[in-house]
């Protein structure tokens, strides 16, 4: 391979480990609708429609990664299987597959009874799974999220804070109490997160 | 993205910046999160929105607006289906990570893409996969900050390249049996001042003493001299017949032409002949023959100037005297569909020139399976057979080289002995 450079750290962007962050994107995708669709039998009416949404939306984040950006040939000129190939293959690629698997799996999740510390551990491969589709996107390796690390820790340590707080018992307030607490949770979250980054670059 | 064409020396180009899909992904999953939490009243689900909208908060404003780029081929020529690189230097993009991919241009091969976490020099390999003057395509730059939440994106033009047609491997030469007076290497019939051994005659006064041969005068009693052949230059004239180009691409009839009279006029030049070459297309050019490295490359610039297979020829049938001079060898690379070219090789056989054909046709008319497309294809192909019986009948040998072999086995029979001139 001739690609080189005078500067350590460069490097050429390989075929062979695409494959393996595809693959770990399907992986993540199983693993997100699994783990929210889990149990079967639990979830509120419509969870079969939407587990169905949302496996055919992680399918199709997988197949719009596995076609990529590629330019659609001159269809005008093919036969009917060819061009209607090639507009199904435009809508794959226009649409934000990943995005809308992820909203799916959060539904999924809310169809089932209150369980904050299975919608907390269900952030690992949610989280996972967007970080792989990003690297698959933009042929990375794992090694250019090691930056992030500190701050995935920390977000998922906010995350464990709002479990707690899910998992205490309710107060005795009235009718907004719950109301109360959910955006207490969720300012604490924001604020947090917000400060976290600043904290990390004085501390640089 | 804006796209700017390409220019020599340093450029500097503005930078797009735009959020990357990466953070639109972690904002729908922080924005949903939250929602649900708040419809829900769980607040669990605040906490799935934690990472992303930590992640998100480490946005940065400030970002460099323009780059620094330099790019120059690394060689000075290019020939096809051979790897070359372009030498790319970029500056300005402070700590954001750049990454560099050749968008190919046509017949065009890129390298990988390389990712350069600050200011570099790298070297973007690509290869040109068919001759003809052509751009290497554009090149993109990708700026990504430390955490992928925004993308800078630029496109710039690169260079255009005239690559050479892969050469025609040819070891052994075609050597004429009568060569024209003028010093060169090969050995001819004639006595001269060369170096290889021809026979021993007696002396004559006038004889140079440092040419006895003395065991020859001590064994008959009167001195003898050695004699040597005389060491001739050959003047080679290769035709180039561009008026068809027929065939698969990159195996085309031109595409043989090209490579076969680059191999030809190259292993000549190596061998110190004097090599011209006539362009039999819609113009007919020519440069005379002539010898070394810059002569070499007048030739090559002329067969890559020819105007390709779509135009048609004139109908020369006469070539022009200045671009054969006599008693050169004549070496012809063309399918033979033109009908002035042949009416052009019967003349200049008729002129007394020794002449070889190197027929380049490699593909017949599409049959479509019909009586008439069978009997029309049967027709064609006794046309052909009956253009090259008449160049046989001529004197002219016509041989078939498929593209993909070297040219030593078609020509080995030309090559093994000295090719007799006849008049």
């Amino acid at each position: 391979m001739i690609a080189s450079s005078d500067q350590a750290g460069s490097r050429v962007i390989a075929a062979p480990r695409r494959w393996r962050t595809i693959a770990s994107v399907a992986l993540l995708a199983g693993v997100s609708v699994g783990w929210a669709a889990l149990p079967l039998s639990g979830g509120a009416g419509g969870t079969s429609v939407v587990l169905s949404f949302a496996i055919g939306c992680g399918a199709l984040s997988v197949i719009r990664l596995l076609v990529g950006g590629g330019r659609p040939s001159e269809a005008a000129l093919g036969s009917l299987v060819h061009r209607t190939a090639e507009y199904l293959l435009t809508i794959v690629r226009g649409l934000p597959w990943a995005q809308v698997t992820a909203v799916a799996v959060l539904l999924l999740e809310v169809l089932h009874r209150s369980r904050p510390w299975h919608t907390g551990l269900l952030g690992l491969p949610l989280l996972g799974y967007l970080l792989a589709v990003h690297l698959a996107e933009t042929h990375a390796g794992a090694g250019v999220l090691r930056a992030q690390l500190p701050l995935i820790a920390a977000g998922f340590g906010l995350a464990a804070l709002a479990v707690g707080v899910a998992e205490l018992p309710a107060l005795h307030g009235g009718v907004l109490s719950p109301v109360i607490r959910v955006i207490a949770a969720a300012a604490a979250v924001i604020a947090t997160g917000l400060t976290i980054p600043l904290w990390l670059g004085r501390n640089r | 993205m804006a796209d700017y064409g390409y220019q020599t020396g340093d450029r500097h180009v503005p930078v797009r910046w735009r959020p990357s899909a990466h953070a639109g992904r972690l904002l729908t999953l922080a924005v949903a999160a939250l929602a649900l939490a708040v419809i829900t009243h769980r607040p669990e689900f605040a906490g799935l929105a934690a990472p992303a909208i930590v992640l998100l908060s480490t946005v940065r404003a400030a970002r460099p607006g323009r780059l620094r780029v330099r790019i120059r081929p690394v060689d000075s020529g290019f020939a096809e289906g051979h790897p070359s690189a372009l030498q790319v230097d970029v500056d300005g993009q402070g700590d954001y990570a750049a990454e560099l991919r050749i968008e190919p241009g046509e017949a065009i091969t890129p390298g990988p893409a390389v990712v350069i976490p600050g200011p570099a020099h790298v070297l973007l390999p690509f290869t040109a996969q068919r001759w003809g003057r052509r751009q290497v395509g554009m090149l993109a730059i990708t700026l990504r900050d430390r955490y992928r939440l925004t993308e800078g994106s630029t496109r710039l033009g690169l260079p255009w390249i005239d690559c050479r047609p892969e050469p025609a491997h040819l070891t052994r030469t075609i050597l004429l049996s009568r060569l024209p007076s003028r010093l060169g290497e090969h050995p001819s019939r004639a006595t001269g001042e060369g170096s290889e051994f021809v026979g021993v005659r007696e002396f004559v006064p006038g004889d140079r003493q440092r040419r006895i041969n003395w065991p020859a005068t001590t064994r008959r009693g009167s001195i003898h001299l050695s004699t040597f052949a005389a060491e001739r230059i050959q003047n080679v004239v290769v035709i180039a017949d561009a008026t068809a180009d027929v065939g698969e691409p990159g195996a085309s009839s031109l595409d043989l032409v090209l490579r076969g009279a680059t191999g030809v006029m190259g292993r000549y030049l190596a061998d110190r002949d004097r090599v011209g070459l006539v362009m039999y297309a819609s113009r007919l050019n020519w440069v005379a023959p002539g010898q070394g490295e810059r002569h070499f490359q007048r030739l090559l610039d002329l067969l890559m100037s020819s105007p390709g297979g779509s135009d048609k020829a004139a109908g020369f049938t006469r070539l022009p005297r200045a671009a054969l001079p006599p008693g050169s060898l004549i070496v012809v690379f063309s399918p033979l569909l033109d009908a002035g070219l042949v009416e052009a090789v019967r003349d200049v056989r008729e002129r007394g020139f020794s002449v070889v054909i190197i027929d380049v046709l490699n593909s017949e008319p599409g049959d479509d399976g019909s009586k008439i497309s069978g009997l029309a294809r049967r027709v064609w192909r006794l046309e052909q057979q009956a253009i090259r019986f008449a160049m046989l009948e001529l004197g002219v040998p016509v041989v078939h080289w498929d593209g993909r072999s070297s040219l030593d086995g078609p020509l080995a029979r030309y090559t093994r002995k000295v090719m007799v001139v006849r008049r």
